[in-house]
């Protein structure tokens, strides 16, 4: 954690401010890890965070968390946060998908204090 | 408006969702070949997938008539179901409706589309792993990339004359071929395009999915490239790029698919019948006469695979033995870096990634034989580079074959001529240059400074390695006993000259031999700290337990023990008498296993076995998992002293040690699944080998050192090869029928598992796989799963004709 002074020196900003952005988080089988991944990389957005073997009940009925020997039968969930545009992208690229495959996506509001530590190259 | 490239994207991987997946050869795993369709109950997917692929998904008539003439479909049974359907034909106008049926709807011999084949060949050019003595260039660029360059210099590319003719990019690609169509009209037309050729599209979507594959990382191809190469083909070609027929929903079922649907469940039924009046016949048998257990000799634990079961038995026989059976690559998760070998591989099932690096290195007191083993592999080394160096080379080739002809005619006769002795020759050479399973240790404990960027970690953590042992005793339901020798043994086949060999390996090690798997579990469980931990989670092995790791070569039958023969860690004389009681039961196991080949030529079955596994013309150098019908998780009691013929996958279990259920609950999300793969794949391969499988060895030809081709080109193969399913041209070994699970465990605690576990009661629900329960909590009743979650009784109580029966009335 950088205290306060070290944020004001970077910043030029109160350490308090938080900047509005939007966060998305996806639930997918496993089996779809890569595609999500990959639409990820391409959006621009400049991180996110894998939970793999998440439990949890949905419309196909429960999916247990860690299995021992088998790492496909799992539902991974990633979150990230960005700018609406790059979120936005990364919805367009997620909405056809579930037409046909199982899966979730929520998209909030967010807030961040270190606004640039989240912006991607496409916002820059 | 631009086309967006995540929308792209996520249209082509629903179009290509019906299609499966296809290892390469070096880990052929086997998976269900209608893998994309599983979601939907199995007569459908099979409606869908004849749509999409074409082909059968039922056996053929003839097939039905063997099976009804040889007593395999029980009439009664048969009978029933007719009933159930109201259909009052007899079995025989009904087989020769089928028959008729067939001899209408044969298929045309499939059409030679030169979009086709600009596709195989630009595939195959790509995909090269190591075969081409002239790589195609630019590949490093991506399947796009290096096509758009080069598709030029290939004449079925019209109008291409520079790479600035074609679109810059894919998307640039794929964008011009579907200008001016709605967005809904793309899916259908991509999936058109990634069925037409299904070998090549599911080695592609595999390569995409697989999280190491370092071809893909050099070398990346994806679904979106090879559309934009294909489309754009197509477009130049003037072709029409939708399908000319109407969308390729599943067709109304036909009569004759009816009424094969309701055969194959009368044979299934009849099948599963027989089985569990073996099983309970077994279990009569050995609640009867089972005295206070003594302490075994040796308890030796081999892979869950279908040909342990013919081994176990044989081993129980002529010994004081137990056996057990666990999945073959023993729970451990790992790449396997052998000692001299280039790359690592996988040794775990398709279904869960490596998370730990085992490499061989050489043990400290052996290092001598090492430094002959790379002397031997120099010179070795040398002289293949030397021949191919001739081979391939313009100016030497001709000149090459006239000097040479003759010694590599004389090494051809030889080796067709009398396989055995090159055989026995071959051993003498591994004698004389060392063998790294002999000399070689694994690196068991971590080693944080070996670790190589972006590999796995080197060696497992004291609490992976806990992790591991408790698991697989866990799982097994070991109980308290320890005899003084517990014995690990992989599995791998034996067989020169044969691409599919991974098919034949332990396909929990992703089509590689199990035994280095074996060999890190001993290790890990002799481990005193290990010990120590396990001792305080209940698991109390004895200070005078060795654990040793071992091989069973399943073509031969002959099972080798990993141990330092100059310092062995039990009595000599121990290990003498475990060696030769294994070698007696080699020789059972080997003459009942000869006897399934048709036309065996040696006098013995070790001999014919041997023969075998040396002739490199052999196309059936053992039977691999034919004939897998049903995976059984129980204890040994259950099957103990009954013959299954090797056609059930044996999985150790005691419901007595798993109160909450996690250890069957891993049993069946995990091996199970793997079972069903296989037993799909062996399915489909037989009833339609053509489409499904890999039609016949003799004319089999290697892609690129990464798949199979029929001839000289054309769509991968994906299946299984006629010869690993049929005795001969006429007659079929691999008898068609999904796979039986078998649970010993209160009927509750399935219940709540299939609850939790959407993956596992999905396939059941779909009827890929059958369940019964063997519940111990209520007199080992059986109790049938029904679709939808309900339980009938089995039908077959009536145990087989014994004698037992009679004292109890």
């Amino acid at each position: 954690m950088s205290k306060p002074t070290n944020e004001q020196s970077q910043t030029g900003q109160t350490p308090h401010t938080l900047h509005p952005l939007k966060k998305i988080e996806i639930i997918v089988p496993s089996e779809k890890e890569t595609f999500v991944q990959e639409l990820l990389d391409d959006s621009g957005v400049s991180g996110y965070t894998i939970h793999r073997d998440v439990a949890g009940r949905g419309s196909h009925g429960f999916h247990e968390g860690r299995l021992l020997f088998n790492d496909r039968a799992g539902l991974v969930m990633f979150f990230a946060v960005s700018s609406e545009d790059t979120i936005q992208a990364i919805v367009d690229g997620l909405t056809p998908l579930f037409e046909k495959s199982s899966g979730v996506m929520f998209v909030s509001d967010t807030r961040v204090v270190r606004l640039n530590k989240f912006l991607g190259e496409a916002d820059e | 408006m631009p086309i967006d490239r995540a929308v792209l994207r996520a249209r082509i991987e629903n179009a290509a969702a019906p299609v499966g997946l296809l290892w390469p050869l070096e880990t052929f795993n086997a998976t269900n070949p209608l893998l994309g369709l599983e979601a939907q109950p199995f007569h459908e997917a099979i409606r869908r997938a004849r749509a999409l692929f074409g082909g059968r998904g039922y056996p053929q008539a003839d097939t039905f008539r063997r099976a009804w003439e040889e007593g395999e479909i029980d009439p009664d049974v048969l009978q029933k179901h007719l009933d159930d359907r109201g259909i009052a034909a007899s079995p025989e106008a009904l087989l020769f409706e089928m028959e008729n049926a067939e001899r209408d709807a044969r298929p045309s011999a499939p059409a030679d589309d030169p979009l086709d084949r600009a596709m195989c060949r630009w595939m195959a050019a790509f995909v090269d792993q190591g075969q081409a003595p002239w790589p195609m260039p630019h590949r490093r660029d991506g399947f796009y990339a290096a096509w758009r360059q080069l598709a030029p210099y290939d004449g079925a590319v019209p109008g291409a004359r520079r790479p600035d003719d074609l679109p810059a990019t894919w998307v640039d690609a794929l964008a011009d071929v579907l200008a001016g169509r709605p967005e809904s009209s793309w899916e259908p037309l991509f999936e058109h395009h990634l069925t037409a050729l299904p070998g090549w599209v599911s080695f592609i979507k595999r390569r995409m999915r697989a999280k190491r594959d370092a071809w893909q990382q050099t070398y990346p191809i994806t679904l979106a490239h090879y559309l934009a190469v294909r489309l754009t083909v197509a477009k130049r070609m003037g072709r029409s790029l939708t399908p000319d027929a109407g969308p390729t929903d599943a067709p109304s079922d036909t009569r004759a698919s009816q009424i094969a649907a309701l055969w194959l469940e009368a044979w299934e039924e009849s099948d599963r019948n027989r089985l569990l009046r073996t099983l309970r016949t077994s279990m009569r048998t050995s609640s009867n006469g089972s005295a206070a257990a003594e302490r075994p000799a040796a308890q030796l634990v081999f892979c869950i695979d279908v040909r342990s079961e013919i081994i176990r038995r044989h081993i129980e026989q002529v010994g004081p033995y137990e056996t057990h059976g666990y999945a073959g690559f023993f729970g451990i998760p790992m790449q396997h870096d052998a000692y001299g070998a280039a790359s690592g591989v996988k040794t775990c099932p398709p279904i869960v990634d490596p998370k730990h690096r085992i490499a061989d290195r050489p043990a400290e007191a052996h290092e001598d034989d090492a430094h002959r083993y790379d002397a031997w592999q120099r010179i070795q080394e040398a002289g293949r580079s030397l021949l191919n160096t001739l081979k391939s080379n313009v100016a030497a080739a001709f000149g090459f074959v006239e000097g040479s002809g003759g010694f590599f005619g004389a090494a051809l006769a030889a080796r067709t001529l009398a396989p055995s002795a090159l055989g026995t020759m071959d051993e003498a050479v591994t004698r004389r240059t060392g063998d790294p399973n002999q000399f070689c240790t694994p690196t068991v404990d971590r080693q944080p400074d070996a670790d190589t960027e972006d590999g796995l970690p080197l060696g497992l953590s004291h609490e992976a390695k806990v992790l591991y042992a408790e698991a697989a005793f866990q799982l097994m339901g070991w109980g308290d006993t320890f005899a003084p020798i517990v014995v690990f043994a992989g599995h791998g086949s034996q067989t020169p000259n044969n691409p599919y060999k991974s098919s034949l390996d332990c396909g929990a090690c992703a089509g590689n031999p199990g035994g280095p798997n074996a060999r890190v579990l001993a290790a890990i469980c002799n481990d005193p700290a290990v010990q120590a931990s396990l001792r305080e989670r209940g698991i109390d092995i004895p200070s005078d337990t060795v654990f040793l790791a071992g091989q069973h070569n399943t073509t031969t039958d002959a099972i080798t023990l990993f141990v330092d023969d100059d310092d062995p860690p039990v009595s000599a004389e121990a290990l003498q008498r475990l060696r030769a009681d294994l070698e007696e039961a080699q020789t059972r196991a080997a003459d009942e296993r000869s006897g399934t080949f048709a036309g065996a030529r040696a006098s013995t079955g070790v001999d014919e076995t041997r023969r075998r596994a040396a002739d490199w013309a052999e196309t059936r150098p053992e039977w691999g998992l034919a004939g897998n019908a049903a995976f059984i998780i129980g204890p040994r009691s259950l099957t103990k002293g009954q013959s299954l013929d090797g056609r059930c996958f044996l999985h150790s279990y005691d419901w007595r040690h798993d109160a909450d259920g996690t250890a069957l609950e891993t049993i069946l999300t995990g091996p199970l699944v793997v079972g069903e793969w296989i037993s799909t794949q062996y399915y489909f391969s037989t009833v339609d080998n053509a489409v499904h499988g890999s039609g016949s060895k003799i004319t089999h030809n290697v892609q690129g050192k990464a798949a199979i081709v029929q001839g000289n080109g054309g769509d991968l193969m994906t299946g299984l090869p006629l010869q690993s399913l049929q005795t001969d041209d006429e007659r079929r070994y691999h008898a068609p029928l999904r796979l039986m699970a078998v649970v010993h465990a209160p009927v509750d605690r399935v219940e709540a598992i299939l609850d939790r576990q959407a993956a596992v009661s999905q396939l059941l629900n779909n009827e890929w796989v059958a369940l019964t329960v063997v519940d111990p909590t209520d007199g080992d009743a059986f109790l049938r799963y029904e679709p939808g979650g309900t339980w009938r009784p089995a039908s077959a109580p009536a145990p087989m004709a014994d004698p037992l029966d009679a004292v109890a009335a």
